[in-house]
């Protein structure tokens, strides 16, 4: 049975990654799981310089549902290469990293710089972060500017190139073809989905930044819509995301037209999510006769 | 120093000396630029406080009502892990369904090596703590645990003051536990809105207990600082303050404290995602070019001179 998957030239042990954001850079995990199994590690993103992050509070539960804005708060790219980087070279599993900027030209530069030091298995372009006031969604929304960026990006590098998708606009499939269209190998869909919770005994937004990125069980429905529709949209590969808790759920991405899955929020909840998730994938594979992970999509009434 | 401390076992001669310089300093010159001294430090001592982090399913032993606000639970505690120490925290699956969602922190409210028990204490609050509530003896929790950076040992030339504030006592009397069984003079102080909720505590005969309420229907009629006022005797002292409370109970302290230039620790709270220090969410201003740090792996125990009070 062969649950790998291959994105451009990188072929993923198991389909089953964990969404940028959710796993820092893998270490944290590594007292509760064994991080060498999981499909793809999907690092916290990294930006041209070094961001405290959003104020605080920066996360709120809302029903069946994490709400955050956490702002891309990391080390930058010259720490991410002192200071990630050699444990995340020493990884069994896949590597991407999560490259985000304020414009076209830090995602450019950034790519560029990790290429010359601290090359890993790709690069997933955070064109969809909704908790930046530049970037992000500013750039993600618009599909001349995401065909722009992912052509500048292709230039630089040959690694795999995957575009992250945000959920908030009318045509997602349209920001797909753009990606598709720069040369993108992969499309990861979806990021996280404008939300706003109001404490109505103190009259004003828990987050301090007003909207927030939600994410978990409660966005699942609209991330499996979007797979089956993106999948059909473009040629290219379509990675599925959003409110993945288990097999059940990334089953139903694969069925949608997904290769493979990222599992975000659900890792706070339990830390073994990922190690299930890939065990009842094998598992319905054997029920189903397939000797392909690509097959389970094929399915589908 | 305290009976038993993991911690302390475990982090080494090399993160012992660490720790204890990195205070010495602090307190021999308080310059800025210390901070990044500290800053180094803490990162240090978060690596290793990492390092103890289990998944576990522990047998629930006893868990109920022993106020008008709070609960607390027994647990059985795994041979095979790493002991908490005070103001360490762990962190609870309360439900397999998705509501409510992610997982909750609670702090050690006791922890008995002898009994393989360890204890919190908890505020029947929202959806998750009355969930909780219904957990009976025989049931298993699912924990991550130990969690986060625990309280530090006192300095030898000082009285440790230990100051709760309404849910916050209960890592506070897990310290006060220590302290007393290590032989350690110690002062507690307990504020809390009404009498009610103030549960009746064995740490209450081992170490000399003040308290203080908001409507004054026991012990001191105001705040644990007030109370901390209506003591010369204490006052006269060089004192170290630990602290868990609310968050302008922590501030009041911290001033108190910096206004004698002695050193006082806090505990923090934010409402977090993880707890392991991957999704940035727990965070709480701090001073120097991070500008903030995790609750949940660089705290939540934090020197108050590091934290920005806003």
């Amino acid at each position: 049975m062969d649950l790998s998957v291959t994105i451009g030239r990188t072929t993923m042990p198991n389909p089953v990654g964990v969404a940028s954001g959710t796993f820092g850079y893998g270490s944290e995990y590594e007292q509760l799981i064994d991080v060498d199994s999981i499909g793809a590690l999907y690092t916290k993103a990294v930006t041209r310089a070094a961001r405290p992050g959003n104020e605080i509070p920066r996360i709120v539960e809302t029903t069946a549902g994490l709400l955050n804005s956490i702002g891309l708060a990391n080390v930058g790219q010259e720490r991410f290469v002192t200071e990630k980087y050699p444990s995340l070279r020493e990884r069994a599993c896949t590597v991407i990293v999560n490259v985000a900027g304020d414009v076209e030209d830090d995602y450019v530069e950034t790519v560029e710089f990790l290429e010359e030091h601290a090359p890993l298995s790709g690069y997933e372009l955070n064109v969809s972060c909704p908790n930046v006031k530049a970037g992000g969604l500013a750039i993600g929304t618009n599909p001349e500017l995401v065909e722009h960026v992912t052509t500048r990006v292709r230039s630089v590098t040959e690694r795999p190139v995957i575009v992250k998708l945000t959920p908030n606009v009318t045509d997602p499939a349209e920001i797909a073809r753009a990606a598709e269209a720069g040369g993108a190998d992969a499309i990861s869909c979806m990021n996280t989905l404008v939300g706003m919770a109001i404490d109505v005994k103190n009259l004003r937004t828990v987050l301090p930044g007003k909207t927030g990125g939600l994410s978990g069980p409660a966005v699942r429905p609209i991330g499996v819509a979007l797979a089956y529709r993106v999948s059909r949209a473009v040629e290219i590969p379509l990675i599925g995301i959003g409110g993945i808790d288990g097999p059940d759920a990334a089953l139903q991405y694969l069925l949608a037209g997904a290769v493979a899955v990222q599992v975000g929020t659900a890792n706070f909840v339990d830390p073994t999510v990922t190690g299930r998730t890939i065990d009842g994938i094998r598992t319905f594979m054997q029920e189903h006769n397939l000797q392909r992970v690509g097959e389970i999509a094929s399915l589908l009434r | 120093m305290y009976a038993y401390n993991p911690l302390l076992l475990r982090i080494g001669v090399p993160g012992l000396l660490l720790y204890t310089r990195a205070r010495q300093l602090r307190h021999v010159a308080k310059d800025p630029s210390n901070i990044t001294f500290f800053t180094h430090t803490r990162a240090a001592i978060t690596l290793l406080a990492e390092r103890l982090m289990r998944h576990l399913t522990p047998k629930v032993l006893s868990n109920s009502q022993v106020s008008d606000r709070y609960f607390e639970m027994d647990f059985e505690w795994p041979h095979n892990a790493p002991p908490p120490s005070p103001g360490s925290f762990f962190t609870v699956r309360v439900s397999e369904s998705e509501i409510p969602l992610l997982r909750r922190p609670f702090a050690f409210s006791g922890f008995s090596r002898g009994n393989s028990t360890a204890s919190m204490l908890y505020e029947r609050r929202g959806t998750a703590t009355r969930q909780l509530t219904t957990r009976s003896p025989g049931e298993t929790i699912d924990i991550l645990a130990p969690l986060g950076v625990p309280f530090p040992l006192p300095r030898s030339e000082t009285l440790p003051v230990l100051i709760a504030g309404g849910i916050g006592m209960g890592p506070i009397f897990y310290l006060a536990a220590e302290l007393h069984s290590s032989g350690q003079e110690a002062v507690l102080i307990v504020g809390a809105r009404t009498a009610g909720i103030v549960p009746d505590r064995t740490e209450f005969q081992l170490v000399e207990t003040i308290l203080a309420t908001d409507d004054g229907s026991a012990g001191c009629h105001g705040t644990v600082t007030d109370a901390l006022q209506n003591r010369p005797d204490l006052l006269d002292r060089r004192l170290e303050y630990f602290a868990c409370g609310p968050l302008p109970m922590l501030r009041a302290v911290h001033q108190h404290a910096k206004a004698r230039n002695e050193c006082c620790w806090v505990s923090v709270e934010q409402t977090m995602g993880c707890a392991v220090g991957a999704c940035m969410g727990c965070a709480v201003r701090v001073r120097g070019p991070a500008e903030y740090a995790r609750v949940c792996t660089e705290g939540p125990v934090f020197d108050s001179e590091e934290i920005v009070w806003t």
